[in-house]
């Protein structure tokens, strides 16, 4: 593996893998290549990168029935716990799946959930480490993905959340993100541009648009995201000896065993979601709070291959935005042994995430084997679980291709459905003070 | 030069001359645009409002600039617009009758009268569906007139708030005509890819109607221009969705005709005036360098680096650049040090900088007169951009230049914040002269009989 991981860089391999991955898939071939940024930048790091840009005209995507996934038994996930009170139609995922792509839903008509979920980039961002909200606010923590969010039995990397119906008021509403004035003033403007009130009746019948129906129409589409069936999947629960490589199953080993990231990431008898619904100090957020990432310099890169290091103290001239620390769970329960406690998070589709950790500290997943490797950041609240694993090289290697196995076997057809979606941009039609029509104050 | 070319030059020089509308003012706008000779009367700013300053949104801010006025170097007009829109660039319709002013975040378009009451301009129109009309194009930046159509080059795009975009036409009447989307590797739309990138990036845009070409340049997309700077400069995934391309376009078809590499995020444009002078400059952001593009001998478009700026080391941070109306002279305005910088450009292939000077802590635009004797400054670069300790230097200052001793002195200040503005951005020039029988444009062939 030395010898290939010479060969070829990190993201190479990567692609290499897909390209294995989906010849074997009963999916259309047509699906194959809608993940990962539209704009690649693999291999920037280097002044031989060649750009290998695709056309926003070719972002078209295609529809699917997404109901068909919460529905259908994917190997390696357990069943879904639909909320009794939010069954789940293929109305509310259409309806919820507009709701999510609309930048009229944020105070300035820029911002959607999918601005920062952006579908081809894992339902999360993979062109920035932490969020930038409306008028460029910058948020403290990476986007998590949506994937298999319907799973989670808490939501955001402070666990705050419990519900995805109480969850997707919060962006929605929060200043530094989409900073919707209130739920009434967001409601009126859904009323008043053309199309929602008739697609909430369809979906809600006789309920309208409210605070309830706008939470149930985008937890279902963001439920309705669901991806198993990977190649570790089909080896580990399908009992297929040739959906992976020996190197995955090595790397498995090292997963339960040396590498004891299982001990978080769970796995069941019969599927594994890779979480343990709890959180945990690494020591990520412990480093960043205490200083301990800083140096004098950084490294700033310039164009392909080219970088200059530059002095902290230019940086902080032009800093406005001073970050707070961040301190996890402590945030919301003041509880002085939470400090900087995170949501495990799961390991389905991982190789599609990055950057990671709560802060997109680390760029890759080698990033982060080592990391652990190394027993993360020492620190009084430092889980017991975290020690320092003396893996070798190719131990680490494997670990990384076991992880890169996790993708899921729909995730094309999941990203091609979302690019299919319109977004919502303003028209002359919509409610806005400089049109025609306002949101009729002092009439 | 071939004689096919030297033609199409004198037909271009005639063309300049005998049209009105052939003439640009302040140096570094179309030349297809009235322009002012002599004394401007009023400098329109475009300025972004802060959070926490005065009615914390953006604004046109109106300075009388004509020194027999009773209220010289006063702020004589403010036209609120609703909302920090991160105003960015402006640009006067054809006619000059109209400022177009963009958003970089909202993606509103503000058209102003300008020449109803040139004192007190008022709000004529506001186009709110820029992003929904044009397909997707975010961030309009530069307004640059062509005859009845008003082009705007976009900075990003409603998919991922990257940097893959597009030029977006209007007519003159801010009505939608079309979409001219940047080439990138999965649709050249019939481009020479000449070096390694196709990014599809967009920034500024300009023209050399003698040759019949267009030319745009590329930044970044909404997600790092709206981002805090110190924040992204350590973010090594932003860092990397940078522009490093030009394109040159047929400017009659709209095609795109080749993509050029110019590593470093290439932004302003300026095209040389000169009859035969066949080239433009621009500076790229980050790696701090003037590049020249230029038309060879064998009639091809080609880009070369000419000259470094500052210590490229130290990221000076190259912004705003002016040309003078001779061809003579490139201003350079670097962000970080708050430097202006003058370069002797008489020979395209070789600038040397002559001259430097503080002008505060921070600067970013310029605009100076025709004749090259009156150079106004500001400082905003981005709401999220500009220095922390912004209070101190948000200002519009005017500095009078002697080109024969290569000396800037200053005149007077305007501070944005003493006076509860915000922060200032683009400055456009305004003249009663423009709107009046009489004129003194008697002067405006003689650099094109040079």
């Amino acid at each position: 593996m030395s010898e290939i991981s010479s060969l070829f860089s990190y993201f190479r391999l990567i692609f290499f893998l897909f390209i294995l991955f989906f010849c074997g898939m009963s999916f259309s071939s047509e699906l194959s290549n809608y993940s990962g940024p539209g704009d690649n930048k693999d291999g920037y790091n280097s002044k031989d990168y060649e750009t290998n840009s695709l056309s926003l005209s070719d972002r078209k995507g295609k529809s699917a029935d997404l109901i068909k996934f919460v529905t259908m038994k994917q190997l390696g996930l357990p069943k879904l716990d639909i909320p009794k009170d939010n069954p789940i139609t293929r109305e509310k995922i259409e309806l919820g799946k507009k709701l999510f792509f609309d930048r009229r839903l944020s105070l300035n008509n820029t911002m959607s959930c999918g601005m920062c979920h952006v579908p081809e980039q894992g339902f999360t961002s993979n062109e920035i480490k932490t969020a930038v909200g409306i008028e460029g606010r910058s948020n403290l923590r990476n986007t998590p993905t949506l994937l298999n969010v319907a799973y989670n039995k808490f939501l955001f990397h402070d666990a705050r959340e419990y519900s995805l119906e109480n969850q997707v008021w919060q962006p929605i509403l929060a200043h530094s993100e989409m900073a919707m004035p209130s739920f009434g003033f967001t409601i009126k403007k859904l009323e008043l541009i053309s199309g929602y009130k008739e697609l909430f009746e369809k979906a809600f019948p006789g309920e309208g648009i409210n605070m309830i129906t706008f939470g149930k129409a985008i937890a279902s589409y963001e439920r309705s995201l669901i991806s198993g069936n990977s190649a570790f999947d089909k080896w580990y629960f399908g009992g297929d000896q040739n959906a992976v490589d020996e190197s995955v199953k090595e790397g498995f080993k090292v997963f339960v065993g040396k590498g004891n990231c299982v001990s978080c990431h769970t796995i069941g008898q019969n599927e594994a979601l890779f979480i343990d619904d709890k959180l945990h100090n690494t020591g990520v957020g412990y480093a960043e709070s205490m200083g301990l990432l800083s140096s004098k310099k950084t490294l700033v890169q310039l164009a392909p291959g080219e970088y200059v290091e530059v002095e902290n103290e230019i940086i902080e001239s032009v800093n406005q935005q001073k970050r707070r620390n961040d301190l996890g769970l402590y945030t919301i329960t003041e509880n002085p042994s939470h400090r900087w406690l995170f949501r495990t998070p799961s390991l389905r589709n991982i190789s599609l995430t990055a950057p990671y950790m709560h802060n997109g500290i680390f760029s890759n997943l080698d990033e982060v084997i080592e990391f652990y490797n190394q027993g993360g950041v020492k620190n009084e609240l430092l889980s017991p679980m975290i020690k320092e694993l003396n893996l070798s090289k190719r131990e680490k290697i494997n670990l990384r291709l076991f992880l890169e196995s996790l993708v899921g076997e729909n995730i094309n057809i999941l990203i091609a459905d979302a690019l299919a979606a319109p977004v919502g941009d303003l028209t002359e039609d919509d409610p806005n003070w400089a049109n025609k029509k306002d949101m009729g104050y002092n009439k | 030069m071939h004689l096919r070319k030297l033609g199409i030059s004198i037909l271009g020089a005639i063309f300049f001359v005998s049209s009105n509308m052939s003439l640009a003012d302040e140096t570094c706008m179309s030349p297809y645009m009235a322009k002012i000779v002599g004394q401007e009367d009023y400098v329109y700013v475009w300025t972004l409002g802060v959070e926490g300053l005065g009615d914390e949104q953006d604004k046109l801010v109106t300075i009388d600039v004509n020194p027999k006025s009773k209220t010289y170097s006063k702020v004589v007009s403010v036209l609120s617009v609703g909302g920090r829109n991160e105003a960015h660039h402006s640009g006067l319709s054809d006619d000059r009758h109209y400022l177009w002013a963009g958003g970089l975040d909202s993606n509103k378009i503000f058209i102003f009268d300008v020449h109803s009451n040139p004192r007190k301009p008022t709000l004529h129109k506001v186009i709110t569906d820029f992003v929904e009309k044009t397909g997707g194009i975010v961030g309009p930046h530069t307004f640059y007139a062509l005859p009845g159509r008003m082009m705007v080059s976009g900075l990003s795009n409603n998919k991922d708030n990257g940097g893959r975009t597009g030029l977006a036409e209007y007519n003159s009447k801010g009505e939608f005509v079309a979409s001219h989307w940047l080439p990138t590797d999965g649709d050249l739309r019939g481009a020479k890819k000449e070096g390694k990138f196709a990014d599809g990036y967009g920034y500024d845009v300009r023209v050399q109607p003698r040759r019949n070409i267009m030319l745009t340049s590329s930044f970044t997309g909404w997600s790092n221009y709206m981002m805090d700077f110190g924040q992204m400069l350590q973010d090594g995934e932003a860092m990397k969705r940078f522009g490093n391309t030009m394109v040159v376009w047929d400017l009659h078809t709209r095609k795109p005709k080749k993509v050029i590499d110019v590593p470093g995020a290439p932004l302003e444009i300026r095209c040389a005036w000169g009859a035969n002078n066949n080239y433009c400059f621009t500076t790229t952001a980050l790696t701090s360098k003037i590049w020249l593009i230029y038309e060879d001998e064998n009639g091809e478009w080609q880009g070369k680096a000419v000259a470094d700026i500052g210590d490229p080391a130290k990221v000076p941070l190259p912004v705003d650049i002016s040309i003078t109306s001779d061809d003579q002279g490139l201003w350079v305005n670097t962000f970080m040090d708050g430097n202006a910088r003058y370069f002797d450009i008489s020979d395209p292939f070789n600038p040397v900088q002559k001259y430097g000077e503080e002008i505060g802590g921070q600067v970013n635009m310029i605009s100076q007169s025709w004749d090259g004797k009156r150079a106004y400054f500001s400082t905003s670069l981005l709401g999220n951009w500009d220095k922390d300790s912004n209070g101190e230097m948000q200002w519009v200052k005017l500095y009078e230049w002697d080109d024969e001793k290569l000396e800037l002195s200053h005149k007077w200040t305007v501070d944005f914040y003493k006076e509860k503005l915000g922060r200032a951005h683009q400055m456009r020039f305004g003249a009663y002269s423009l709107y009046s029988s009489k004129t003194d444009n008697k002067k405006e062939v003689t650099l094109l009989d040079k």
